[in-house]
């Protein structure tokens, strides 16, 4: 029994560490002063997410219309993430070159072809939680990403 | 591209093959807390483990009897064997006669079903794949009609893990990269491949080829090595701590490739929905599948050859010889591909799981609902954010706990005492390099 408690003390110890860990990192607020602390019921996820704004990965655009516009092979603005709340909208206006076919994962899988040179605007309500993709087909680029918290 | 059923398919191509949605990227405090957390136990973990090696092979608490004599009789693996022979049966029915559109549940039941629910089954309950595999029981039923001795090889030598390794390349490859991987061409030609060498190679090898070299009953068997539940050699069920079957993986040549390859192809999953990096794969003039092939085996080298600078760091500090300290080391990094796994692809298996089985109802796409789940939706519960995000966390930490204190027992078993402690310095650190890696991956997507 002697060789188990030796065994068993870092493990749960290190268990109960990484619980309270992930715990408290979802309970609590991101570092800059100024945001609100939110209480625990509250999704603190997304308020996290929007406020965080350290890594350039997942940066800028959290208006509620997104406008791209794709050149052959290149897509302006750079691919990103846009953030937004669970029944809040977002519209997309696509402007492309050529003809080509919009798909965004979830939102009901929507598809809608494009013409080149006319803008095609559609608008989605966050509805599940999560990122979905927002693409063209014809090639395959991926045009930017939506988070939905 | 043919009628508009193969272009649906074609267009709901997202990372994973099957699956519309990806999780929310973890709070940048997660990230901090975890490493931090990794971290403080790293050093705990250094000044305070035991200095002699510490697990056994017999150690364990034997299971009841009543579970235990369940488990071992043969009619209940008889059972376990025929859902398992139902299952891929219906699968192949829906392979080879169902309709290519997003309905058709086979690349769900290959993406989601087999690489993951596998995974997660092998890391609760054991080496299952060697009990479920149908290619065992194909190679069986060959070698009867053949009359041939079906532990008979051909040959002394053994390829070691290394078909396992080149296998789960391929399978990270097909689910990851393969253009129209979806598409019922696609699958049936990898299917039937992977089928035939299989098959041969347990021909040419005997039964051991399963074993060693099969690419899912290798997944199966180093993940099921992490789990509680396990059959001594004495032939009694017991539960033990998950560290002694990763302390017992028989190291073999090719064994640091499987590893780095398991540990590489999640770490590339997770890397390839960063937007700096699609990006630039789609706007290269490089064809996009060329960018990707060499993201995905840079990610497996990078893993490899990192495991063998921090070896032969440990053995020039420990003074022993380099010579295969890096495959002895790999096994402790096991429970750190195993947290990757269930972070990167918790919520793939628990949404789209429902959706495999509620497509797997109508396998000829003929709108049937042979198995009464054809209605349902799947349910969100588990996808829920804050839910996501501590099973994250607590998967990746626990992960590096485990693997922290393996690699611990490792250096005590290998190295001389007075050496163990700086000896495994280089470990730890490449480990939570590995944690640190793993929560950014998370962290950016």
């Amino acid at each position: 029994m002697t060789k188990m408690t030796w065994l068993k003390r870092p493990l749960t110890l290190a268990l109960g560490l990484s619980v309270a860990a992930a715990l408290a990192s979802c309970g609590q607020t991101a570092a800059p002063a100024a945001t609100p602390v939110t209480p625990p019921g509250h999704p603190a996820i997304g308020t996290h997410a929007a406020t965080s704004s350290a890594t350039p990965s997942s940066s800028k655009p959290t208006g509620r219309r997104m406008d791209v516009t794709v050149q052959g092979k290149k897509v302006t603005p750079a691919p990103a993430t846009v953030k937004i709340a669970v029944g809040e909208s977002l519209t997309v206006v696509v402007t492309s070159d050529h003809d080509d076919q919009l798909h965004a994962h979830g939102f009901n899988n929507l598809e809608k072809d494009v013409k080149a040179g006319k803008p095609l605007e559609v608008t989605v309500t966050g509805a599940q939680t999560g990122v979905f993709e927002f693409e063209l087909h014809h090639p395959e680029l991926r045009l930017f990403q939506v988070a939905v918290s | 591209m043919g009628t508009l059923g193969f272009a649906a398919v074609v267009a709901s191509l997202p990372a994973h093959g099957v699956g519309s949605r990806q999780d929310l990227p973890l709070p940048f405090t997660a990230v901090l807390i975890g490493a931090a957390v990794a971290l403080l136990v790293s050093f705990v973990a250094l000044g305070a483990l035991w200095p002699e090696p510490r697990l056994r092979a017999d150690a364990g608490r034997p299971l009841p009897s009543p579970v235990a004599r369940t488990l071992s009789s043969p009619v209940f693996r008889g059972v376990l064997v025929t859902l398992s022979l139902l299952l891929t049966a219906w699968t192949l029915v829906a392979l080879i006669f169902g309709k290519d559109d997003a309905n058709n549940p086979v690349p769900y039941v290959v993406y989601v079903w087999l690489w993951v629910g596998l995974a997660a089954l092998s890391l609760v309950f054991g080496p299952v794949w060697a009990w479920l595999n149908p290619v065992r029981r194909l190679h069986l039923g060959v070698a009867r009609l053949a009359r041939l001795d079906p532990d008979a090889s051909m040959t002394t030598r053994s390829p070691g893990y290394w078909p396992a390794a080149l296998g789960l390349f391929a399978f990270t490859w097909l689910e990851l990269i393969a253009p129209d991987r979806t598409t019922l061409f696609v699958l049936r030609v990898a299917i039937g491949t992977f089928v035939l060498i299989d098959l041969l190679g347990a021909l040419v090898f005997g039964r051991g080829w399963f074993t060693r070299c099969d690419p899912f009953e290798v997944w199966s068997r180093l993940y099921g090595s992490l789990s509680p539940l396990y059959r001594r050699s004495d032939g009694k069920w017991v539960l033990r701590t998950p560290l002694h079957g990763a302390n017992a993986v028989a190291v073999d040549k090719g064994l640091l490739a499987t590893t780095s390859v398991m540990l590489g192809s999640t770490a590339y999953d997770g890397f390839s929905s960063e937007p700096r990096w699609y990006t630039f794969v789609q706007s290269s003039d490089l064809p996009s599948e060329l960018l990707m092939t060499t993201g995905l085996l840079g990610m497996c080298l990078v893993v490899a050859l990192s495991l063998h600078l921090a070896a032969a760091v440990s053995a020039r500090l420990a003074d022993i010889p380099v010579r295969g300290l890096a495959a002895q080391f790999a096994p402790s990094l096991l429970p750190i591909a195993a947290g990757y796994v269930v972070a990167h692809y918790w919520s793939l298996l628990t949404f789209e799981g429902q959706n495999t089985l509620i497509r797997l109802s109508d396998p000829l796409g003929i709108g049937a609902n042979w198995l009464g789940t054809g209605g349902l939706t799947a349910n969100h519960a588990l996808l829920q954010p804050t839910l996501v995000a501590v099973v994250q966390v607590v998967a990746i930490v626990t992960g590096h706990v485990l693997g922290v204190v393996l690699a611990h027992e490792r250096a005590v078993t290998l190295f001389q005492r007075r050496v163990a402690v700086i000896g495994q310095v280089p470990l730890l650190a490449l480990m939570v390099g590995y944690t640190c890696g793993g929560l950014l991956l998370l962290f950016s997507s």
